[in-house]
């Protein structure tokens, strides 16, 4: 066969043109084998997905509409929604979803702002930017868990680092019992944006690199200033990747549990939503509320992802 | 548009930026190496410090006598101011193991299901793949903890609770919609010319998959094996609920053990963070430039 005919075959195979007429003959077989190995290829993926995602989702809301057996292998009766009408009413729900807003609020503020910052002063080639950059990674790096006991002798109650530094500065008079106080909810989610932040700056730095020059030129001529030019060209041309950054600090933040678990243990003071969902289940052994909690904050957790993208796509356009 | 490097260095920064802009620049730098670097850096000082250094008031920034007691109380058991630590220390060694080796099979397995299933779903034409595709990323919403609970249950079932292999299971199986989407991306960006140079001459999907795309994905893989096993090694919730007996027991949960148990004796803590950072660290930094590439990548 001549080559350019064959040239066209490959390109049908790939589905990358219109096919030639002398492709034709050949192109059930052809697409038949790709297929028969695209479903190869990608069976095992699902299949495990099925089973160890799917069918445990299902088994579990199947669960959440029933009321908890009395004793283990009992019949259970189904109750519809109740279980999650009785999260919702909860006073310990409600303060757990308290402290997961302030979770999130400060986590995100602290993401954000530090966030901007960092990429705008690393964006740009420097000598060494390739260490600090590998350096700045390793945070992300380190299970939260690890972090977490990094972090134990700085927030420490009685000579913890912190409360040196602040006594020798005469800012405090007493050692803070930190993860007791006010500051405990400020304090571990600093622990968490430490783990978080080089995502959200590596995420940030690639919307910069987005942003081509000449806008930058152009503006100068016109006599913007560098406040001017962040202002109005930066910040909405980061939208995207802000909408990103956003998106993954948000979900990060309303699923925090091992900075939390580390630090103050399963403490009220302290308790998010998730931990809240390990006492249900793994403290009172109650899965049927455990687990309408946790889909509960699932579709709350979607929802905020969601209403982060739009509002973020929708501004841009 | 994306600007090369050299563009930018020619063009230059120095050339516009004022040194007011400059210096700002580099304190920011200085400062967020402090800020990655010190809790790491206190947590190393804390290991070789002893219980007396740690708890002067106010704290002392470097130890007097800088000592190994810690990490010879957690690798070899030796007895501490505060008690032996014999069979902690065996536990501990086992824990590392077991982790790096559940995080290894996991990461392993990981990659290979989800590499073919990359490439089928942005190559290779079939009924009903995108919504399939669409389906498997949709559950990348799913938080871990709702999955956790559900998936106790099941694993109860399958006899799968304590053993290495549920973990495996698991984690392998949380980890491909992430690891399918990296690799999705990834196949989707490089050049076809290739793969169609392959099957002009004569090659089967297959062939051509291992022969002319498999080593066009090697950075890709670089990237998506170390995103994987950070993730993996860095599991807490998942092992804590489905794995915690002796023999399956990773790092992360029994170091939250000992904080319990060894509340004060800071050093011991210290000495187990820094051992347990050792392996995510390593990885870190040696792929950290595959590993920048692809997570900034996947979002443009």
């Amino acid at each position: 066969m001549a080559r350019p005919a064959l040239k066209e075959r490959a390109r049908a195979r790939l589905g990358f043109g219109p096919l030639g007429p002398a492709a034709g003959a050949s192109r059930p077989t052809l697409a038949r084998e790709e297929a028969w190995l695209g479903w190869w290829l990608v069976i095992p993926a699902a299949a495990l997905i099925l089973a160890l995602v799917i069918y445990p989702m299902v088994v579990g809301f199947n669960t959440s509409l029933h009321a908890e057996a009395p004793t283990l292998g009992a019949p259970s009766k189904f109750v519809g929604f109740r279980n999650y009408s009785d999260v919702i009413k909860d006073p310990a729900t409600h303060s757990a979803v308290v402290h997961t807003v302030f979770y999130v609020a400060i986590a995100l503020a602290l993401e954000i702002i530090a966030g901007l910052g960092a990429a705008v002063a690393l964006h740009r080639p420097f000598r060494g930017r390739g260490l600090v950059l590998a350096v700045l990674i390793l945070p992300w790096a380190l299970p939260s868990v690890v972090s977490g006991v990094l972090w134990r002798r700085i927030l420490a109650s009685d000579n913890g680092l912190l409360n040196s530094v602040l006594l020798q500065l005469h800012l405090i008079h007493t050692p803070q019992v930190w993860l007791a106080s006010g500051w405990a909810i400020p304090l571990i989610t600093l622990v968490h944006v430490w783990g978080v932040l080089p995502l959200i700056v590596l995420i940030l730095i690639a919307g910069l690199q987005g942003i081509p020059d000449e806008v930058y030129s152009a503006s100068a001529v016109d006599g913007a200033n560098q406040a001017r030019q962040f202002w109005h060209i930066t910040l909405p041309l980061l939208r995207p990747a802000l909408a990103v950054a956003i998106t993954i600090g948000l979900v990060d933040a309303i699923t925090i549990f091992d900075e939390i678990y580390v630090l103050n243990g399963t403490g009220l003071n302290t308790a998010s939503v998730v931990v809240q969902i390990y006492n249900t289940v793994f403290v009172d052994a109650d899965f049927a509320h455990g687990i309408a909690f946790a889909f509960l904050v699932a579709a709350a957790t979607a929802l905020c992802a969601v209403v982060a993208t739009l509002a973020s796509r929708r501004a841009t356009v | 548009m994306r600007r090369s490097r050299d563009a930018r260095l020619a063009q230059g920064d120095s050339v516009r930026a004022p040194p007011a802009t400059r210096a700002l620049r580099a304190i920011a730098i200085v400062a967020l190496l402090a800020w990655s670097l010190g809790p790491v850096a206190v947590g190393v000082v804390t290991s070789i410090s002893s219980q007396t250094d740690v708890q002067t008031v106010p704290a002392r920034w470097l130890p007097d006598h800088a000592t190994l007691d810690a990490y010879r109380a957690l690798i070899a058991g030796a007895s501490t101011s505060l008690g032996s630590t014999a069979s902690d220390s065996s536990a501990f060694g086992q824990s590392m193991l077991s982790s790096v080796e559940v995080t290894l099979e996991a990461t392993v397995a990981s990659v290979a299901v989800s590499l073919i299933a990359g490439y089928a779903f942005s190559r290779l034409r079939f009924r009903g793949s995108k919504a399939l595709f669409w389906a498997i990323l949709a559950t990348l919403v799913i938080p871990v903890f709702t999955l956790v609970v559900a998936l106790f249950r099941t694993m109860a079932q399958l006899h799968l609770i304590n053993t290495q292999l549920g973990l495996v299971l698991v984690y392998l199986t949380t980890q491909a919609p992430l690891a399918i989407w990296l690799f999705y991306n990834y196949c989707r960006d490089l050049p076809v010319e290739p793969e169609e140079a392959a099957l002009i001459d004569g090659c089967t999907r297959w062939r051509a998959f291992r022969k002319v795309v498999l080593p066009q994905m090697r950075s890709g893989i670089a990237a998506v094996t170390a995103i994987v096993m950070l993730l993996s090694y860095g599991q807490f919730l998942i092992p804590l609920l489905l794995g915690s007996s002796p023999s399956t027991t990773p790092v992360t949960v029994l170091i939250t053990d000992f904080v319990g148990k060894y509340t004060t004796n800071y050093p011991l803590l210290a000495a187990g963070g820094v051992i347990a950072l050792l392996p995510p660290a390593i990885v870190a930094i040696l792929l950290n430039r595959h590993i920048r590439g692809m997570l900034s990548g996947s979002v443009g």
